[in-house]
């Protein structure tokens, strides 16, 4: 059985994982165009800031493809001939064969739609190569650790609308690191490009459109302290701020980012609204997109519009617990269908089932947790907000619908989001869980429990 | 083009720690910092460390080749009596100034807090102050903060007959029943990371290189072998000497191989003392803290963390792990000390009890996503086996 998997992130490689541990002796080929080792795309900031190095952000020892029989294919999927069972590769490449098939080819920044996105000193944050280009902007290259591996000759190949294509350095041209960064896009991302801002010593911009930071996840009173806490280090946050567009010198380096509020100096800019599905290069296979969004078409158990061919991962679009159908842009996710998927290709037919929302995050050096439906704008919700200020400061935000709790949105101290989902899954009071908020507590030793005073 | 330095030094780092959080503040620059990465000035670090223990150790020798013992010179110039004070004098200021550089990036967290200022404190109090006031006195020096193996000579009888009682006692029921206990109710952590004095060192001085010990699983198997090998022979040589002790005046032979003191005769209590002691102890152990991490003597040879590795499989001691919620990131296994990597396990959602943890508690600290719990126990159901595969034992 030749098994093919394109993308060789953590969905792809759960899928071959679990195929290798039931099938020792299947052939299993990862496409990847991006790396040639399978990495933690959520720790790139760690690298750029020097905290950790390429090698420490992989969670398999560079061994592993040999040690587990995958073979390797650092190239560009083009196409997938869903007749004849071939994916095809970019630089004359001989195309792979496969008797199954899965896609996961994950999630591609979105660019920016303003003139001027493509001024030199432009980019994004979101792969290996952006992490390289940000690097160069702003240290002018990698840590002592030095950088990803680069590609093999066949690479360079790379389409130019290619998400993994190595951009060129305004710094290098200009002969000066960036100075004054300027990250656009108030989310997860972009707040990460500017918390590795801050740590090389700069002052960013912050553009963010919405009248507070983040505020699919925050209310106003979180994002407040977040926000605080970004000035406080030295990022200028601007909120309701439209970007109108981006001006460049004669040279093509950008120099400036308009908006409808005034023209700031910019000398590197990290645009950061959002990712889409990578799938643009299925344009011409007889595989389903979904028309909204653009992602890969699948059922309950991760099979697209083709035979043997699966999609798991960011670019799959996966029907979510209110019956909308997009794609998960998580870690977590990406991992649960990984392994759903390689069950898949192993022939069984398991369901992928999304299990209630949770998540966490770290928002400068605030860690945040939820769990539930927080957000979500319910009929008749109520939120239960209690915010300690004392040796430590946190927040804590419980959801009530009907006198029942459904979500959490915590900030400032960790908490087990397993307990709090099984407390909305039994329906518990506002009252019953505010009498066991510390089971769920997850702090480190020593910290002292969460009082909520006048409860 | 010019690089930039990193200014965690400036504003990021060196944050005010008015709000007590649990994990890391801001971000560090490790690999960005040469001296902490293998570069000349890092191995220079690394050749002065290693130097200064072999004429620490040997300078009789350096004596007899120039004619000079310069450490026993500069002690007695200073008013120590002996260059082991001197010894014991810089070791604490290595703790000093190592524990203000650690707890100026971690000392946000209590727990990190704690654990280093009780360390810095015994080992002035106990490594330091009391062994060089009691000969004020007329007694010995005596070291309350070591036990037996790791203080290998304190259950030899020879030692026990020398010293008073009540210190006799001491080290026979803390090396013997109170360690054990300990480790079994709060796992090693008690001794390798608040009380220890090489793993103080470790934990301060040895701090700005815990990144560099080394998480590949070959490491993990020789630690495996040699740390039992040396358990192995400081049991054997232990017994041997209680042998000795009584029966070696009617065997000279046997007591000239097992205890004989002169230098020369390599016998076995003069080569555990050399290459285990010195050698691995204080020349690999420490000089090379630079190249392969701090906890080179602690991983792969101490005895102690042997012993006491084992009792904390069965002890209440573990690292809890929040299911689902790891995103792979490998903060936790990049700045475990001791090479175990953490991350394996976060990401199978699987809690475990690692022999060699010594519960510094940098892993859960350096988590972004608040994954892991260092915590004591009994309630632990099926997390001593792997659950799933996992990509390190498949
Ligand atoms: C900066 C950043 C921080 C994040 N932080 C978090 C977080 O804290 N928590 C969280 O839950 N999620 C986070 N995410 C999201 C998370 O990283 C993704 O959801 C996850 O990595 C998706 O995995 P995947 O396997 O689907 O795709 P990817 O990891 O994107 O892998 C895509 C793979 O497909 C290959 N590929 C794509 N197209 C082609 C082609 N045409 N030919 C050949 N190969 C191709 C690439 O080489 C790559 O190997 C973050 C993302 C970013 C960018
Ligand atoms: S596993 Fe964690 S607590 Fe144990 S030694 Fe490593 S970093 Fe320290
Ligand atoms: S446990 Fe935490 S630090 Fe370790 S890999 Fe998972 S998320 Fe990262």
């Amino acid at each position: 059985m030749r098994i093919v998997i394109i993308g060789n992130g953590v969905a792809g490689m759960e899928a071959a994982l679990a195929v290798r541990e039931r099938e020792p002796s299947w052939e299993i080929s990862l496409i990847s165009e991006e790396s040639d080792h399978f990495f933690s795309r959520t720790a790139l900031m760690w690298v750029f800031s020097g905290q950790m190095s390429h090698r420490d952000i992989e969670p398999l020892e560079r061994d592993a493809y040999t040690r587990l029989g995958f073979r390797r294919v650092r190239a560009r999927a083009t196409c997938i001939d869903t007749a004849k069972r071939l994916v095809s590769l970019a630089g004359g490449l001989d195309p792979v064969p496969y008797d199954r098939l899965l896609i996961a080819s994950g999630s591609r920044p979105r660019s920016g739609p303003w003139p001027g996105s493509d001024a030199r000193g432009v980019g994004h944050f979101v792969t290996l190569q952006d992490l390289a280009w940000y690097e160069d902007e702003v240290h002018g290259g990698s840590s002592r650790a030095g950088g990803p591996p680069r590609p093999d000759a066949h690479l360079p190949v790379s389409a130019s609308d290619s998400p993994y294509r190595f951009r060129e350095v305004a710094a290098e041209r200009r002969g000066r690191l960036a100075r004054q960064p300027a990250i656009i896009g108030g989310g997860l991302i972009g707040i990460e490009a500017v918390e590795v801002a801050v740590t090389a010593g700069l002052r960013p911009r912050f553009f963010i459109r919405e009248e507070w930071f983040w505020p699919i996840a925050l209310d106003p009173r979180e994002s407040q302290w977040i926000a605080d806490r970004m000035s406080h280090h030295g990022v200028d946050v601007h909120l309701e701020h439209e970007v109108e567009m981006l001006e460049a010198d004669s040279d093509g380096n950008v120099t400036a980012v308009r908006t409808n509020e005034g023209r700031y100096e910019a000398d590197c800019v990290v645009i950061a609204i959002g990712v889409m599905p990578n799938t643009s290069w299925l344009a011409g296979s007889a595989i389903e997109l979904d028309e909204r969004g653009g992602g890969v078409v699948v059922d309950e158990s991760l099979k697209t519009s083709a035979a043997d061919v699966f999609a798991a991962g960011d670019c799959a679009s996966v029907r979510w617990f209110d019956g909308t159908r997009r794609p998960e842009q998580l870690w977590y996710t990406a991992r649960d269908q990984g392994r759903v998927a390689g069950r898949r290709l192993l022939g069984d037919s398991p369901r992928y089932e999304r299990g209630a929302w949770y998540n966490s995050a770290k928002l400068m050096d605030i860690e945040y947790t939820t769990a539930g439906l927080v957000n979500w704008n319910l009929d008749g919700e109520k939120s239960w907000f209690f915010e300690e200020r004392g040796t430590v400061r946190s927040t804590t935000r419980v959801v009530v619908q009907q006198d029942r709790v459904v979500g959490f949105n915590m900030l400032g101290r960790r908490w087990d989001h397993s307990v709090l989902i099984r407390w909305i899954e039994e329906q518990r009071s506002l009252d019953w869980v505010l009498a066991h908020l510390n089971d769920a507590a997850f702090d480190t030793e020593l910290v002292p429990p969460l009082r909520i005073s006048g409860a | 083009m010019q690089r930039s330095t990193p200014s965690s030094f400036r504003r990021y780092a060196f944050r005010e720690h008015e709000v007590d959080q649990q994990g890391q503040n801001g971000l560090l620059t490790t690999y960005r910092e040469g001296w902490r990465n293998r570069s000349i000035l890092g191995l220079t670090i690394s050749l002065l460390l290693v130097t200064f223990y072999v004429v620490l150790y040997w300078e009789h020798k350096v004596q007899e080749q120039f004619g000079v013992a310069p450490l026993t010179a500069f002690s007695e110039s200073v008013g120590l009596r002996n260059r082991w004070y001197l010894y014991g004098f810089l070791y604490s200021v290595a703790m000093i100034a190592g524990a203000i550089y650690y707890l100026r990036r971690h000392g946000n967290s209590r727990y990190n807090r704690y654990r280093i200022t009780v360390n810095v404190a015994i080992q002035i109090a106990l490594g330091f102050t009391l062994p060089f006031v009691m000969p004020l006195f007329g007694g010995k020096e005596l070291y309350f903060s070591y036990f037996w193996p790791l203080k290998y000579d304190y259950l030899y009888p020879q030692t026990l007959a020398d010293v008073p009682l009540y210190f006799a006692l001491y080290t026979v029921v803390g090396s013997l029943l109170a360690a054990p206990v300990l480790a079994v109710l709060y796992g090693k952590r008690w001794y390798c990371s608040w009380v220890c004095g090489c793993g103080g060192l470790a934990n301060t001085f040895g701090d700005p290189w815990r990144h560099l010990t080394s998480k590949s699983t070959k490491s993990w198997r020789f630690e495996q072998l040699s740390i039992h090998l040396v358990l192995l022979i400081a049991i054997g040589t232990t017994f041997l000497i209680g042998l000795d002790w009584l029966i070696g005046s009617e065997h000279p032979t046997f007591h000239r191989i097992v205890s004989g003191n002169d230098w020369k005769d390599w016998s076995i209590k003069s080569f555990y003392g050399f290459a285990v002691g010195s050698i691995l102890a204080g020349v690999i152990g420490t000089g090379l803290y630079p190249i392969f991490g701090p906890r080179v003597w602690c991983r792969n040879f101490c005895p102690m963390a042997a012993v006491l590795g084992w009792i904390q499989k069965v002890g209440r001691y573990r690292i809890k792990v929040k299911p689902g919620m790891c995103i792979s990131c490998g903060n936790c296994s990049t700045y475990c000390e001791m090479g175990i990597d953490v991350r394996s396990y976060a990401q199978a959602d699987q809690s475990f009890t690692r022999a060699s943890c010594v519960g510094c508690g940098m892993c859960a600290h350096m988590c972004p996503r608040g994954v892991l719990k260092l915590e004591n126990s009994w309630d632990r159901p099926e997390d001593k086996e792997r659950q799933r595969l996992s990509v390190v034992d498949f």
